[in-house]
């Protein structure tokens, strides 16, 4: 079950890093489209337009897998940012019931907006919503990427709100950094 | 007292925008304030490709959008951006005409109510240079920020560019786009003298901002609100397309005024344009199937 | 209820849910979620996923995870030491010496990215680890790092300029180019104060370094062709016609990719790694995003931003006390809410009463990217905070202590513009008069 839920936090973050591998290749052979056209023009051809179609759409959809895929593998990390004056001012029980209580919130949160992210989605299917460009993307594409990568972050935050209610640490307490530039206070 | 949030695209100085606020005023005083509509502009409270479905949702009662933007859900609604089919507004009136059946009815579809249409400035073609003939075009990198206009770019021979908005400035200085085909409206808020030097007054399509209501909200009103909401819709329209009129003028004469070279097109352009609009209408007919052929044959007769 | 008071209310929330260890971006959430249900009728799980969903699909969007993701790619590459090493002997003599790179380098590389979170994020990730092991003090660095990474905004290209242009209908060439001359000014207060400090406390600046023969020097300096080809090649893409400000994001990447692959630093380890914490922290600013523009939605359904702005409309205020108010009015807005957010939300309220006390909107766009640029400093909400509590570790309100200084010079740099207008205007109408 662990080793499960841990390749599914691992596996969708790791989606969520292709995405901008993606991004980032997409603009890069659009710039060589162009780089490409103008080295033609300078041979007195004709240029070709050379170019991604819909790239700004894309990248933008993209940038949406990105952006809520990861949303899991930086919970765990510890990355999404929290202010912990108090956590860390009061004694151990003081701080698990508050771990409780900010996790308890995320998840409720989390849940409801799964919730929503799948409603926009099956709207979108329903009424054959697409992108506005050159290429006509069906919303729900995306749109299910977001539901997806949401519905993960609150398994994520169910796996912590159990793990703090049984008294052990939660994974963004117990993670140990690679690189900390300054450490922790 | 009913309260109407209202997603607007544009920005408050822009006559759609002007137009509107003069609408939710007469609203007002016709309802004696029973029905107040609060406009949230340039995109404050949903952006432009959320409007649409957030009126559909019920998310907010009453919206604008630019119409053709859901070509690619339907292509009725880009009826008024295939090039040249009405290049005039006496001949945009009639297609509006001939299609707001059509229109209506895909809106009705999804419980949207269309309460009028107001055109923006009749759209020509900016470039570095004059173009007197078809020719000209080839092989100019030419802004296409859709389907049709990337279709109208491939037809004229023209490489089509993808530039967003904001980047136009910075894309025409740097040479990465040299045509653009839009209103003197556009062209003179963003200040095309920067960066441009002809316009060519091609009036090749007149495209529309309508304002539309979720059905649900609209049946909720009473019956004298639901009569106010429809007389000013009326008025707005007349006066949003005598606005638009004026707007052509008076942003014409300010890229006059700053420089640029308005250039009245050679019958030879005319010529070859016309041909590329014929190629677009047909294929655009194909696509809208019946509908399209019920309105082609309503606005040529 | 009256709105001063669910204002109020609300600010106490976001400050309770922040304190008891609430992510700030599920505060933001959570506030947004429970205004819409207490004082709004539209239903409040739709809204909050179409505007998340509009928010997060941007093109815009899309050069801060690239930026992030160069950021962590030079920073396991050697450049940021060789960078360093060729500067340092060259500031020796110049109080504050090492500091200055912070403040220089952000405002070099704001000429590139329109948003301050990948300004900071950028040079941050490649100066506070050089900073901190050569013995400067800490509060310093970040505090430079925080001012300065705003000016990713007032240098062009802006986001804000594009957003502000868009609204009011005024020329973005124009806006981007009034925003030059302010920037430089903030580069120079902000080396100034830098130099000041280092002169008075000079028991916390790092020993000095060797003196180094001119020529050895000059060799050291050859160090720095590495990260000066990525800044040419990067604002060159752009100005050859070759990107746009965007796309330059993504060449940054390559370029990155291809300088650590040429100083023998890539492998697959340290690609992996730089790219797993680029789709973090960019995760972790998008989800911060995400709840900002919910709950700048909420604020526009509640209409509270603009009921306190038409409240300062209605005091008749001469066109200076009119200023102070305003500047006041988007601090304390500013605190709670991205500073972008308050521009998009008032405008329609505000501009009226900017137009009317014979403001020039141009001069106004560039007073309000100042004035934004402050809340990205200020706590409890602004995203420089967020991206350095990401980066150091230090909580959001001690970073904001460090920023202090630079949040002061920034409302001395408000002083200066409205004294002498000019420092904005007299760029864009002798480079754009016809
Ligand atoms: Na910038
Ligand atoms: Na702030």
């Amino acid at each position: 079950m662990r080793k499960a839920l841990n390749t599914l936090y691992q596996a969708s973050t790791a989606m969520a890093a292709c995405c901008l591998v993606v991004i980032a290749s997409l603009v890069v052979l659009q710039v060589f489209g162009r780089i490409f056209d103008w080295s033609r023009t300078v041979f007195g051809l004709e240029p070709l337009g050379l170019q991604v179609p819909s790239l700004a759409e894309i990248a933008g959809f993209l940038l949406v897998g990105a952006s809520f895929l990861a949303l899991s593998g930086t919970l765990r990390n510890g990355d999404h940012i929290r202010v912990a004056i108090l956590l860390q001012s009061v004694p151990k029980a003081g701080a698990r019931i508050l771990n409780v209580w900010a996790v308890a919130v995320a998840l409720a949160l989390a849940a409801f907006f799964t919730w929503n992210a799948g409603q926009l989605a099956l709207d979108s299917i329903k009424f054959n919503e697409t992108s506005y460009g050159v290429i006509p993307i069906p919303l729900v594409f995306p749109q299910s990427v977001m539901t997806f990568g949401l519905l993960v972050f609150s398994i994520a935050l169910l796996d912590d709100l159990i793990m703090a209610l049984t008294g052990k640490a939660p994974s963004f307490e117990s993670v140990v950094k690679a690189d900390p530039i300054e450490g922790k206070e | 007292e009913t309260k109407w949030d209202m997603p607007t695209p544009y920005g408050d100085s822009n006559f759609h925008t002007q137009n509107i606020a003069a609408f939710a005023e007469e609203v007002k005083e016709k309802t004696d304030g029973s029905l107040v509509i609060q406009i949230h502009s340039a995109g404050s409270l949903f952006k432009h490709p959320e409007i649409k479905n957030s009126v559909r949702k019920g998310l907010a009662p009453i919206g604008e959008i630019l119409v053709s933007r859901l070509s690619n859900e339907d292509a009725v609604f880009g009826v008024d951006s295939v090039p040249f089919l009405a290049p005039s507004y006496d001949q945009a009136w009639k297609l509006y005409q001939a299609s707001k059946p059509a229109l209506e009815e895909k809106l009705g579809e999804q419980g949207l109510q269309l309460l009028y249409a107001v055109p923006w400035p009749p759209q020509g073609i900016y470039a570095k240079k004059e173009i007197t003939k078809g020719d000209d075009l080839k092989g100019l990198k030419f802004r296409a920020y859709n389907t049709a206009t990337e279709r109208l770019a491939q037809l004229a021979g023209a490489v089509p560019t993808q530039v967003e908005v904001p980047d136009i400035p910075t894309a025409f200085s740097t040479g990465r786009v040299e045509a653009m085909i839009t209103s003197p409206s556009t062209g003179a808020n963003s200040k095309a003298w920067d960066f441009l030097s002809h316009y060519h007054d091609t009036q090749a399509w007149l495209p529309k901002n309508m304002v539309f209501v979720n059905k649900g909200a609209f049946d909720a009103l009473s019956d004298d609100e639901k009569a106010a909401v429809l007389e000013a819709a009326d008025v707005a329209e007349k006066r949003g397309w005598e606005a638009s009129k004026v707007e052509t003028k008076t942003q014409t004469q300010v890229l006059v005024d700053n420089g640029i070279t308005v250039v009245q097109p050679s019958s030879e352009l005319i010529q070859d344009l016309a041909a590329i609009g014929e190629t677009m209408a047909t294929e655009w007919q194909e696509e809208a199937g019946e509908t399209g052929q019920a309105v082609l044959e309503a606005y040529k007769n | 209820m009256d709105l001063s008071l669910v204002a109020l209310l609300l600010g106490i929330g976001m400050l309770a849910a922040l304190a008891t260890g609430i992510w700030v971006a599920v505060a933001l959430f959570a506030v947004a979620l429970a205004a819409m249900m207490v004082l709004v009728s539209a239903p409040a799980g739709p809204v909050l996923a179409t505007t998340v969903w509009g928010a997060s699909n941007s093109w815009d969007l899309t050069a801060l995870p690239m930026f992030i993701w160069m950021g962590e790619i030079l920073f396991r590459s050697r450049l940021s030491e060789d960078m360093f090493a060729g500067l340092s002997p060259w500031m020796r003599n110049l109080p504050g010496r090492l500091l200055h790179v912070n403040i220089l380098g952000c405002g070099i590389f704001a000429a590139v990215s329109g948003s301050s979170a990948a300004t900071t994020a950028t040079i941050g990730r490649m100066s506070l680890p050089e900073l901190k092991q050569r013995g400067y003090d800490e509060r310093m660095a970040i505090g430079t790092l925080a001012g300065s990474g705003t000016l990713g905004l007032l240098i062009p290209p802006s986001i804000i300029l594009i957003v502000y242009g868009a609204a009011t209908e005024q020329s973005i060439a124009r806006l981007f180019m009034a925003g030059v001359l302010p920037g430089a000014m903030l580069c120079l207060l902000f080396m100034g104060y830098v130099a000041i400090w280092a002169l008075l406390n000079k028991d916390k600046m790092p020993a000095k370094e060797e003196v180094i023969p001119f020529i050895e020097r000059l060799l050291a300096t050859r160090r720095l062709f590495p990260v000066i080809g990525l800044i040419v090649g990067v604002i060159g893409s752009i100005y050859a016609g070759l990107a746009s400000p965007t796309e330059a994001a993504a060449i940054g990447v390559m370029l990155a990719l291809l300088l650590s692959w040429v100083s023998g630093t890539l492998s697959r380890k340290s690609f992996a790694e730089a790219l797993m914490g680029a789709t973090r922290t960019s995760c972790m600013i998008a989800f911060i995003l995400a709840g900002a523009a919910f709950l700048t939605v909420a604020m526009g359904y509640t209409g509270i931003p603009r009921e306190l702005a038409a409240w300062i409309g209605s005091l008749n205020l001469s066109p200076y006390a009119l200023l102070i108010a305003l500047t006041l009015f988007f601090v304390v807005l500013g605190c709670f809410l991205d500073g972008i957010s308050v521009v998009v939300l008032t405008t329609s309220v505000i501009l009226p009463m900017v137009e009317q006390a014979g403001l020039d909107l141009i001069w106004f766009g560039i007073y309000l990217v100042l004035v934004v640029e402050m809340s990205q400093i200020t706590p409890p909400v602004g995203f420089n905070l967020f991206v350095l509590q990401g980066m150091t570790g230090y909580n959001i309100f001690k970073v904001a202590r460090m920023a202090l200084p630079f949040f002061l010079l920034m409302i001395l740099a408000i002083v200066l513009i409205v004294t002498f207008p000019g420092l904005a205007l007299w760029l864009p109408q002798t480079m754009l008069s016809n």
